[in-house]
């Protein structure tokens, strides 16, 4: 039985690190080729989704992220309830693509500050050299040997996505690791 | 450690990618007419060379996108890389 309470991590600082738990959020994967599901998706969330690798797209509401050519993951505010239900309605039913609630299994880290990439390529095979600099890149990776999407909101602050099952670990990694670089 | 070319995500690490092993294995059109030999032939017998291979490779922790792969075993030198679907280039 999912207890909706975990994970429920404390707010930490670090040197020149804040670890917060941005939660809740609503996520929903969503997958399609057709050009209806384009039409649909662009409709309901008035937001293009990015075609190109690693990168995302955002308005005020909603970020949409570049996971595979078929397939994103978007994130919002609990707040606009309706819009799973939208686009469930609009294109599950349809069979003009997929939209699959994962809001319970994702979980959403905000990671701020000088060392954010400093703690991530200390545990993660990939290459951050580039997507440091980069604004809204996107990238689904390994950190910890743990599958993460990492998302570049701002320079120097990411959103990290992780299984919740995983969460915890990673968290207590992250804390540790934080000390040493 | 290799870095891999996902058709894809671009350069990652081979750490992200799982092989499936060899690529362009033709499935019989009439599994029911072969023998126990001839089925086994196609289900497990592989050429494992030391050299140029053509594989078939999953981005497992990125895109989970299967692609074929071009790769020389004994130096882990990679050829070419193409999607799926795709003629395997002439090496």
């Amino acid at each position: 039985m999912l207890n909706p309470e975990y994970p429920n991590f404390e707010k930490n600082t670090l040197d020149d690190l804040d670890l917060v738990l941005f939660e809740p959020i609503k996520k929903i994967n969503i997958r399609g080729k057709k050009k209806e599901f384009f039409t649909k998706v662009g409709k309901i969330l008035s937001i293009i989704l990015p075609i190109e690798p690693n990168t995302s797209s955002s308005n005020q509401q909603f970020n949409a992220l570049w996971l595979s050519p078929d397939e994103w993951l978007v994130y919002f505010n609990e707040e606009n309830n309706n819009v799973y239900n939208n686009l469930f309605n609009e294109i599950s039913r349809l069979n003009f693509g997929s939209i699959v609630d994962v809001s319970n299994q994702w979980i959403c880290i905000n990671i701020k500050g000088k060392k954010t990439f400093d703690l991530l390529s200390s545990g993660s095979p990939f290459n951050f050299n580039n997507f440091k600099n980069t604004k809204n890149s996107v990238t689904q990776t390994l950190l910890n040997h743990t599958d993460v999407i990492i998302h570049h909101t701002e320079i120097n602050e990411i959103n990290l996505f992780v299984r919740r099952s995983f969460s915890e670990d990673l968290w207590l990694w992250i804390k540790d690791s934080a000390r040493f670089i | 450690m290799f870095i891999i070319n996902c058709p894809y995500c671009g350069e990652r690490d081979q750490s992200e990618f799982s092989c499936g092993g060899e690529a362009h294995i033709i499935r019989p059109k009439q599994p029911t007419e072969l023998n126990d030999d001839q089925w086994a032939e196609y289900l497990f017998m592989r050429k494992n060379i030391k050299g140029v291979q053509f594989e078939r490779w999953n981005h497992a922790h990125g895109c989970r996108k299967w692609f074929n792969l071009v790769r020389d075993t004994s130096n882990d030198k990679i050829h070419a890389v193409y999607k799926m679907g795709e003629k395997p280039p002439v090496i």
